[in-house]
Formats: C-alpha cells, sequence, structure tokens
C-alpha cells in the first residue's frame, strides 16, 4: 500500500526532482486511555515538487489532520514528516514558525486575510512578516494571474468571496514557498469563483512549477489536480492520477461502501 | 433563560473574576473609608466615654467673645462648685505653654510644650504609662512621645521654662499617654501638680472644673446643683453630655478625611463604570450569534434584555463581596500604617463594618455595574435572530455621526467658555470652582469626542513603535483604532487618572515655583530668628549681639503690637523694622524711604478694610502715646509677608509701644561667608536665648517643599487606584479582543508570526492604547491646572513639572505592557489549528 515518491516520479520528466513533503508512518492521537482517537494510525506518503495533489476521504477520515502535521501545523503523536530536507517532526516552535514562513504557504476555506489591512498589504504580509522584499516582476505576474490589480487597495470586506480567496491565492504564491496547503480553498464559494480559484492555483503550478496539496470533499475540485490521494480512518487507502470527477466520485464512492 | 445566564456566566470565570475586580477596587476603596473612619469614632467615641466615667459633671467656659483672651474659668469658680451640694470633690484644669529646654540647650521643637496639671484623686484623668504622678512641685511628668524624642526618661532631670521664660528644674517621675488629644499631640507636654501648673503657664484660671458627684446623686441632680452654685457664664454638662461631645468634635475631624477619601472613591467608581460599561458592550457583541439563536428560539426581547442585566447583577453582587472584603483589608492596613506613622489614633479597636456599609457597599456596586450594563443590554435586544445564522461576525464600522460632532462640540465649547470665564474672574474659590465646571464639561466632550481621536492619535504615538516593531507594530496600531468607540472607552478610563494626576502636578509645581520665586524676591535672607512661641519676642540684646559680628552683612528686626487702628475698632498688627544695609521691601509705588516721621506704609488689605488711599490719615491706638494720627505714606503687597500690615519708623514705634522685643529677625550673611560658618555665628548668639529658633532659607523651603511633596505623593497614591482600575479595563479590553480575534491570530501564526511577535503585537496595542490615554490625560491636566493655577493667586509662576508628566506617560505606557501580559500569554499559547476551527 506504499505509495513512494518514485513511483510519481516515474510518470514525467517534470517529476524528477525530489519530492517537496515526504511522510513516514506518520500517526496522531487525541486523548488518552479509553477515549483515545486515533486520527491518522501511519500514514506513509510523498508530494512531488511542481505537482498539485489533493487529499481525500470521508468526514473524520482524518485528511484535515493530514494536513495540519504535514504543514508543521500540529503536532504528530508517531513518525516522520520531512519538507525538502527539513524533518519538522522534533522542531521547537520557533524554528516550525520560521520555517512555515520561509517555505510553506497557506490558503484556508474562510477566514484567509486580516481584516484591517488592504488587498495588497495582505498579499505581501508572509514577506513583511519575514522581513523579505517583495520580487516586483513576480508580485505583478500574481496579481495579473489572479486578475486583482484593480482591487489592490481594497480592505477584504469590500471584496467578494471569491475575490477574497484569489487574494489569498495570491498571498501563498507570492513568497514562493516549496509547497502551498491548500484546505478546502473553494468550500464557501459558489461554483463559478471556485472554479476559477481553482484554476489559478493549477496554473500556478503548470507555469510557476509551484507544489501545491489541496486537502477537499468536492470530487470536481480534486479533479483539477494531477493525482488524488484518499485517506479512511487515519489511513492512506487509494490514489488515482490525472483525475476526472466521475473517476473520482467513483473511488469515493468505493471507500463509502 | 435564568439558567442560560448563569450557566454562561459560569463559563467564564476568568472573565467574571477580571470584570468584577474593577468594580471591587473601587467598591473596596470606599467601604474600606468607611470601615475606617467608623473605627476611629468607634475607637475615639470608647475612649471618650472611659474618661468621661470618671467624671459626673464637666464645667467649661462660655464661648468667649474676645479674640485676644482666649475661653477660660475664673479660679474662684473652683471654690463655688466644691461648695455645691451633691459635689464630693471637684478639680480645675489648667493647661499653657511651658518651653521644655532640649538637651541641646534649647527650646525643644517648634512650638512650646504645653503645661498642664496633673490632678490627684479619682478625677486623675492623665494616663500614667511609667513612674508616677507628680506629688510635690519639684516633680513633673513628660509625655511619652516628647521623651522619646528628646532622650528623657524617668529619674532624669528636666529643665522647663515658664511664661516669663525663666528657667525651673524638675524631677522627671513618670511619662503619660497624651490619648486623642490632637494639640499636645502636636506639642508635646509637661505635667505638673495644679499648684506648679498655675506657676509655670502663668495661667491663674482653669480651663475646665471636673465634678465627682457624692453617694447617691445623680448626674443630672449634682450638674443642677452646680449650675445653680455658678450662675450663668459658663457650660456645665453632665459626664455623659461631655463625652457626648467629645466624640462629636472628632467625628467632624473624622467627617473631613471621609469626605476626602470618598472624592477620590467616586472618581474610582466612576473609571469602574466606564470598565463596565465597555466590557458588557464588547460581551454582547460577540454574542451577537448567541442571543440571536436565543431569539430564535423564542425568546423574548426583554427576556435577551433581562439576561444581561441579570448577569450584570451578579457580577455586582460578586465584586461588592469582595469589595468589602477588600475594603475591610485596606481599612486595617491604612490603620495600621497611621498608628505606625505616629497619628494620635485609638489602638486595639477592631475595625467596624457596620450594616450600613454593608448596605452601601452592595447597592453601589450593583447599582453602578447594572446601571454601566444598561446601554449594552438595550443593543442586545437589537440583534435580530437572522444574525444566528450569519456565518461571521461583521466587524462593526464606525462612522463619525453628525450628532456625536454636534455633541461633542457643544460640550467642548461650554467647557472651554465656562473655564475662559472662570479664569477671567478675580482669583478666588468661586473662579476655582467655575474653572472645575468647566472642566468637567469639556472632559464630557472629550468622552463623547474619544472615537474620533483615536485613529489620528494612535497613528501619532504608533509611530515609533510601529516603526520599531515592525509587522507586529504597524498591525497592532491598525487594531488599535480598529473599533475605535471601544478602544476610546478603554483609553479614557485611564485618562481619568492621568488628567487628575497631571492638574495636581501641574498645581503644586506652579505653588512651588510661585513660593521660591517669591521666597527669593522678598525674603532674600540666609537665616531667620524667630521665638518658639510666636507670640512671645525676644529680647533686643541678641540683635545687638549679631550687628557686632563681622560676618554678617545685615540683620532686620521687626517688632510688632496688636492695636486698633482706624475709627472702626479694628485691629491690627502695627509694627516696624530695624533699618539694614540691602533691605528694601517692596512698595507699591516708590520706595520706603517714604516711610518719614509721623507716617506709615500699609498693607493693601488695611487699606481696604479701612477704606484708604495714599495721602490719608490713619488713626492708631498707641501704649505711650495716644491716639496718633498718621499719613499714610504708600502701600504694599501683604503676599510679600515681609512688612507689618501697618509699618511706621523705627524710632516712632518706640515712642508709641515703649522697648518692645523683637518678634523676628532676618539675617543675611557677608558675601564669601560659607553656610557652615554663618549658621554657627547665628546659633551662637542665640544659645542664650533658648526659646530663640534659628532657621535657614533652605530649610524653610525645605519644609514647605517637604510638605508639598508628601501631599503631592498622597493625593497621587490616591489617585493610583483609578489609574489601577483603567489597566485592569485595558487588560478585560484586550483579553476580549484577543478573544474576538482568535482566528486572525492563528492566521498570522500560520503565515510564519512567531509568538515573540504576536505578544508584541498585542504589547505594542496596549502601549498605544496606554500613551493615547496618557496623552489626552496630560493635555487636559495641564490645560486646567493652568486655568486652576490662574483663579488662585495674581502673578502666578506657572510651571509645568515635566519630568513628573512624562514618567506619568511613560508608566501608563509601561502599565498598557503590563496590562496586556496575561492576553498575550493567552493568544500565543493557543493552538493553531484549534484557533483556526472555531468560529
Amino acid at each position: 500500500m506504499t505509495l513512494t515518491g518514485g513511483e510519481v516520479g516515474a510518470r514525467g520528466a517534470r517529476e524528477k526532482a525530489a519530492p517537496a513533503v515526504v511522510a513516514k508512518g506518520l500517526t496522531k492521537s487525541y486523548g488518552r486511555g479509553d477515549t483515545t482517537v486515533h486520527a491518522l494510525r501511519g500514514v506513509d506518503v510523498s508530494f512531488a515538487t511542481g505537482a498539485f495533489t489533493a487529499i481525500m476521504g470521508p468526514s473524520g477520515s482524518g485528511k484535515s489532520t493530514l494536513m495540519h502535521c504535514l504543514a508543521g501545523l500540529d503536532t504528530v503523536s508517531g513518525g516522520q514528516v520531512h519538507i525538502g530536507d527539513v524533518e519538522l517532526t522534533g522542531l521547537g516552535d520557533k524554528r516550525l514558525t520560521l520555517l512555515r514562513r520561509e517555505r510553506i504557504g497557506f490558503i484556508f476555506q474562510a477566514f484567509n486575510l486580516l481584516p484591517t489591512l488592504t488587498a495588497e498589504q495582505n498579499i505581501r504580509l508572509p514577506l513583511d512578516i519575514a522581513g523579505r522584499q517583495a520580487d516586483q516582476d513576480l508580485f505583478d505576474r500574481v496579481v495579473e494571474t489572479v486578475g486583482l490589480r484593480d482591487r489592490l487597495g481594497h480592505r477584504p470586506t469590500e471584496l467578494s468571496g471569491g475575490q477574497q480567496q484569489r487574494v489569498a491565492v495570491a498571498r501563498a504564491l507570492i513568497s514562493k514557498p516549496q509547497v502551498i496547503f491548500a484546505d478546502e480553498p473553494t468550500g464557501n464559494l459558489d461554483s463559478r469563483s471556485g472554479a476559477e480559484v481553482l484554476s489559478f492555483l493549477r496554473t500556478s503550478v503548470r507555469e510557476l512549477g509551484q507544489t501545491i496539496v489541496m486537502v477537499t470533499h468536492d470530487p470536481v475540485a480534486a479533479s483539477y489536480a494531477d493525482r488524488v490521494v484518499f485517506l479512511r480512518d487515519g489511513l492512506l487507502v487509494s490514489e488515482i492520477h490525472r483525475p476526472t470527477p466521475q473517476s473520482v466520485l467513483d473511488t469515493l464512492m468505493k471507500l463509502e461502501a | 433563560m435564568v439558567k442560560a445566564t448563569l450557566a454562561g456566566l459560569l463559563a467564564h470565570r476568568l472573565r467574571l473574576l477580571l470584570t468584577s475586580l474593577a468594580i471591587a477596587l473601587g467598591v473596596g476603596f470606599i467601604a474600606g473609608t468607611f470601615v475606617l473612619t467608623d473605627t476611629i469614632d468607634a475607637g475615639f467615641s470608647r475612649r471618650f466615654a472611659a474618661a468621661a466615667d470618671k467624671v459626673d459633671v464637666a464645667v467649661l467656659p462660655a464661648p468667649g467673645t474676645d479674640r485676644q483672651v482666649p475661653p477660660h474659668i475664673p479660679a474662684a469658680a473652683l471654690e463655688k462648685v466644691r461648695a455645691a451640694r451633691g459635689v464630693a470633690d471637684a478639680q480645675g484644669l489648667v493647661r499653657g505653654t511651658s518651653a521644655l529646654i532640649g538637651k541641646d540647650g534649647k527650646a525643644a521643637g517648634d512650638y512650646p510644650t504645653s503645661g498642664l496639671s496633673v490632678v490627684e484623686g479619682p478625677l486623675n484623668r492623665t494616663e500614667i504609662t511609667s513612674g508616677a504622678a507628680p506629688k510635690t512641685d519639684a516633680q513633673a511628668v513628660l509625655d511619652e512621645n516628647t521623651a522619646k524624642t528628646r532622650g528623657f526618661k524617668v529619674g532624669d532631670r528636666i529643665t522647663v521654662l515658664d511664661s516669663r521664660e525663666a528657667r525651673h528644674e524638675f524631677t522627671l517621675v513618670g511619662l503619660f499617654d497624651v490619648g486623642l488629644d490632637q494639640e499636645l499631640g502636636y506639642t508635646g507636654a509637661v505635667g505638673y501638680t495644679t499648684a506648679m501648673a498655675q506657676r509655670m503657664t502663668g495661667q491663674r484660671v482653669f480651663t475646665e472644673i471636673d465634678v465627682v458627684a457624692a453617694e447617691g446623686v445623680s448626674q443630672e441632680q449634682a450638674r443642677t446643683a452646680v449650675a445653680a452654685a455658678l450662675g450663668p457664664g459658663y457650660q456645665v454638662v453632665t459626664g455623659e453630655k461631655f463625652a457626648d461631645d467629645l466624640a462629636k468634635r472628632n467625628g467632624a475631624d473624622t467627617g473631613i478625611l471621609k469626605t476626602g477619601l470618598l472624592l477620590f472613591g467616586l472618581v474610582a467608581m466612576f473609571v469602574a463604570a466606564l470598565v463596565i460599561y465597555n466590557t458588557f458592550t464588547i460581551l454582547v457583541a460577540q454574542r451577537t450569534r448567541e442571543m440571536a439563536l436565543l431569539r430564535c428560539i423564542g425568546a423574548t426581547r426583554g427576556q435577551v434584555f433581562g439576561s444581561v442585566l441579570l448577569e450584570s447583577t451578579v457580577v455586582g453582587l460578586l465584586s461588592s463581596a469582595l469589595g468589602l472584603l477588600l475594603g475591610y483589608g485596606l481599612s486595617l492596613g491604612a490603620l495600621t500604617a497611621l498608628t505606625s506613622l505616629g497619628a494620635p489614633l485609638p489602638t486595639g479597636v477592631a475595625p467596624t463594618l457596620t450594616p450600613r456599609t454593608i448596605g452601601l457597599a452592595v447597592a453601589l456596586g450593583v447599582i453602578v455595574t447594572v446601571g454601566a450594563a444598561l446601554l449594552p443590554a438595550r443593543t442586545a435586544t437589537r440583534v435580530a435572530p437572522i444574525a444566528a445564522l450569519r456565518s461571521q461576525i461583521e466587524e462593526r464600522t464606525f462612522r463619525t455621526g453628525v450628532v456625536r460632532m454636534v455633541l461633542a462640540a457643544l460640550f467642548l465649547l461650554a467647557g472651554a467658555g465656562v473655564t475662559a470665564a472662570g479664569v477671567a474672574m478675580d482669583p478666588g474659590e468661586t473662579a476655582l470652582f467655575v474653572v472645575m465646571a468647566g472642566g468637567t464639561v469639556f472632559f464630557l466632550g472629550v468622552l463623547v469626542f474619544g472615537p474620533v481621536l483615536v485613529r489620528p492619535l494612535g497613528a501619532l504615538v504608533g509611530w515609533l513603535p510601529a516603526k520599531l516593531a515592525g509587522v507586529p507594530g504597524r498591525l497592532a496600531m491598525d487594531n488599535s483604532g480598529r473599533n475605535p468607540r471601544r478602544s476610546a472607552t478603554t483609553t479614557v478610563a485611564l485618562t481619568v487618572g492621568v488628567t487628575l494626576m497631571t492638574l495636581i502636578a501641574v498645581i503644586t509645581g506652579t505653588v512651588r515655583t510661585t513660593f521660591t520665586e517669591r521666597l527669593d524676591e522678598q525674603f532674600p535672607v540666609d537665616y531667620l530668628i524667630q521665638p518658639q512661641d510666636r507670640d512671645a519676642t525676644l529680647p533686643r540684646a541678641l540683635g545687638q549681639g549679631l550687628r557686632n559680628s563681622p560676618e554678617l552683612a545685615s540683620v532686620v528686626a521687626f517688632r510688632e503690637k496688636i492695636t486698633k487702628v482706624g475709627d472702626r475698632g479694628a485691629e491690627f498688627r502695627v509694627g516696624t523694622f530695624t533699618p539694614a544695609p540691602g533691605f528694601r521691601p517692596e512698595l507699591d509705588k516708590g520706595s520706603i524711604a517714604l516711610l518719614t516721621p509721623g507716617t506709615a506704609v500699609i498693607g493693601r488689605h488695611v487699606a481696604t478694610d479701612l477704606g484708604l488711599k495714599v495721602g490719608d490719615r490713619i488713626t492708631v491706638r498707641t501704649a505711650r502715646a495716644g491716639t496718633v494720627n498718621l499719613r499714610v505714606a504708600a502701600t504694599f503687597n501683604p503676599e510679600s509677608g515681609v512688612l507689618p500690615p501697618v509699618t511706621v519708623p523705627e524710632g516712632d514705634f518706640d515712642r508709641y509701644f515703649g522697648a518692645v522685643g523683637d518678634s523676628r529677625m532676618m539675617i543675611n550673611a557677608r558675601d564669601g561667608v560659607g553656610a557652615d560658618v554663618g549658621r554657627r555665628i547665628v546659633e551662637a548668639a542665640a544659645q542664650p536665648y533658648p526659646t530663640a529658633k534659628v532657621a535657614s532659607a533652605a530649610e524653610v523651603r525645605g519644609q514647605f517643599e517637604e510638605s508639598l511633596d508628601m501631599m503631592v505623593m498622597i493625593i497621587t497614591g490616591l489617585l493610583g487606584l483609578a489609574v489601577l482600575i483603567s489597566l485592569l479595563g485595558i487588560a478585560n479590553t484586550l483579553s476580549l479582543s484577543v478573544h474576538e480575534r482568535t482566528r486572525e491570530s492563528a492566521l498570522l501564526r500560520a503565515l510564519g508570526l512567531t509568538r515573540p511577535q504576536l505578544r508584541r503585537m498585542l504589547s505594542v496595542e496596549a502601549l498605544i492604547l496606554g500613551l493615547i490615554g496618557a496623552l489626552v490625560g496630560v493635555a487636559l491636566g495641564v490645560g486646567f491646572g493652568w486655568a486652576a493655577t490662574r483663579t488662585m493667586v495674581d502673578d502666578v509662576a506657572f510651571q509645568v513639572p515635566v519630568t513628573q508628566i512624562l514618567a506619568f506617560v511613560a508608566l501608563s505606557g509601561l502599565a498598557g505592557i503590563v496590562a496586556a501580559v496575561l492576553p498575550a500569554r493567552r493568544a500565543a499559547r493557543a493552538s493553531i489549528v484549534g484557533s483556526l476551527a472555531t468560529g
């Protein structure tokens, strides 16, 4: 059942590089004694550099927990996580924070933006926090890509839900992170805005060589990815490449059964 | 509904406690004031009652009409009382002054010690604490405190001056406790047998006659008999009434203390009310969804309103209980502190917690809390049920309304106008009250205008911190101005305390500068010699001796007599000075050379009182030359404090009143004579005159500054309570904001903000809030301090104590940071994943 990066890497020239994220024997449990909940029961997975991977699974399958552990937002109970050449497990809060700052981008389902900052300030926020200068070319390119040029001076409350998520995408892209984790990025959007956001994500993978890992429960959203991995009861149970909404749905149905 | 409210309260115990603490501090202070003053009153009453137990009837002089002669009872009255029916024994009490000579050969203390009689037998009310009462005329007792400070013990020989300044020696046979007598506590006292007390003090009369009734005679019967025997002109009271009167008189003293402390208590309560108001407003805003849900499932507006009020009532009750405990402890501490500072307070009395104090504290706590929660409760009723379904609570946007601007402008203009009117008035109490009223109205204007001020002020004070703290600093600045109304209320609470502190600092600073400037200008002396008893005089020989010493440049002696001046029978001090080189008192017009024989220069107040102007004639009744008619040569400002109100030439004065002694001497050393050399010479010259007290200008200034510093410290300390409460407010607002922004903080943490950076962000926000409050407070305090000092005296030297004010600002900022410690820790500790999932 082990899915190694090697298998994936063999599939295309773009995926030759070392995997961006690797997890080995990842376990995570909450509580103690009788009430212990095992959210992850030993997950081995790797995510190729420059690929768009979706994580799917029924509610309670552990997909969000997996993402939080991979991104260094949560501590693991056992196993290892590597982002590039850095092992996350065992890092202190300070090192983890700096790692997130330098190598990871985030897009959340909701509440992605600080209400007090303008769109542009929100986009530049990760760089500001890190004390880095934005690459102006990259900034322009990202802003063009997500189509926010005339919205840069607005505050989040003056933007539509779709626009807010596009700002979040731009923010995730601007620091050129090793990997972007997206947690249900289209969960709160209507289908048209959702499709837009997903296209931007795919474009950024194709054109900027970005690595993206996305948690979703929406088969259509998952179909934008290069590869979909499926989780059930804290275990990786299946995966498909070059998914279509139908193939994703079929796999899900099989898992539910 | 009630269950839901109480469950909610229990779920947020920490918040409940923090909120309660603000009110509890205010209530505690007020309750403490009552406990303290009640305890003191109770102690006094008990002591007076104990003293009065010994006395069945007390005879007191009728209130005197002549200011010059204090009320007294003639010696003959004692025999009449003793002869009255039903009187077993009667003793007259003698009290006057008899200056104790210290071990340095000079009269001890700033004022002469009191001399009093220690009576024998059952009527002795003097509490001998060691040794025995004086039995013979060669024995005396001394009060414990004086004995301690002057280094005397039982068995020593002591020297005391009688009223004519003749020395007498006594054997110290005992020490006594002055008890609650404030005057004796201040001057110290020597006790003698009655006959000796009369000789020493020169008082042949009594201040009081105490009577013991014979067996079987009631107090009232004895009183009637004594009153009948004495005839009119006396107050004859029973022992019981006597004790009551004494207690009442002391009650009036504690009444002043109570009023003063309550004033500070009210300021604290006002600040606490602001804090509570803000807390409930934020709570209601945060629980919009919860309230909407309640409305959805059928709660009426009234029930929602009631639930907020119920919550505030519980908070109020809890605060009051906490406040009572706190007040009890505070008063206990205050009593201990006061007693250890040597205040003449009754000791060994348990703090008195009366039902009145309990009722008042509970009522105050509940009323203020519920009152402050009324507006937020009304806001809660406006929550629409549909709000429960909205996914995200909208940020309240603040727009500057026309009503607010008009209202603020109205208050500000009215306040400024009234203040200006007060400043324009003649200096005096009325003007000060007008300025105070103007200040209060202006402050209300600031309260209304506050939310508009927050953003620009935040940008101003936040500029540097934002620069220094980087991204956290910038975010903090944005956050501080994000909810202007909330920030304004939070900071205004701090502004109250800082305004009052600055005001006091400015006023005392100005008074200090004005005083020292005057001192330098009109009192340019190195040393001052005065008799210990201000009404006494010093022999002229002392001045003559000083004039002969080559190290001294000038010795000016002043001589005075109180006598009738003018036609209306008014009495003034008429006096003169011995001319000396360099002594040129300032007159309104012209120089002191105008003072020629047959003329007088008079203070402006004398001129006003008698309706005189320069060139008019003034009559002065003299001792030796009959009534003389003098020409007014000039007037002067009496505040200069140097010349007697009616000053005549030296030669004339001797002719009018004879060889009166010097009542004070101003001495200047020659240039180049060291301070210690000058002092040694002056002291050596004064040594043979035990009552001649030498003070240097620096000492006079030092004493004044010391008492001023003491006052500033006490007032600042008392205002510190209001500041402490406002800091609780900042902590509370901040922790509620942190709670509100849980997801935001989590997002920032996910994006790479480290824990220290997150903490720094909140610290800077608190710093900005603190600085805004302090800045507004300083501006108001300086402005109204200026206005207030204008109303005090003419030509004040306005002074802003910059370092002190900077310290207030720095402390406010620092305090803000301290207030942020706990909320910031909580925010930084929160798990990112958990926080992202909330809401």
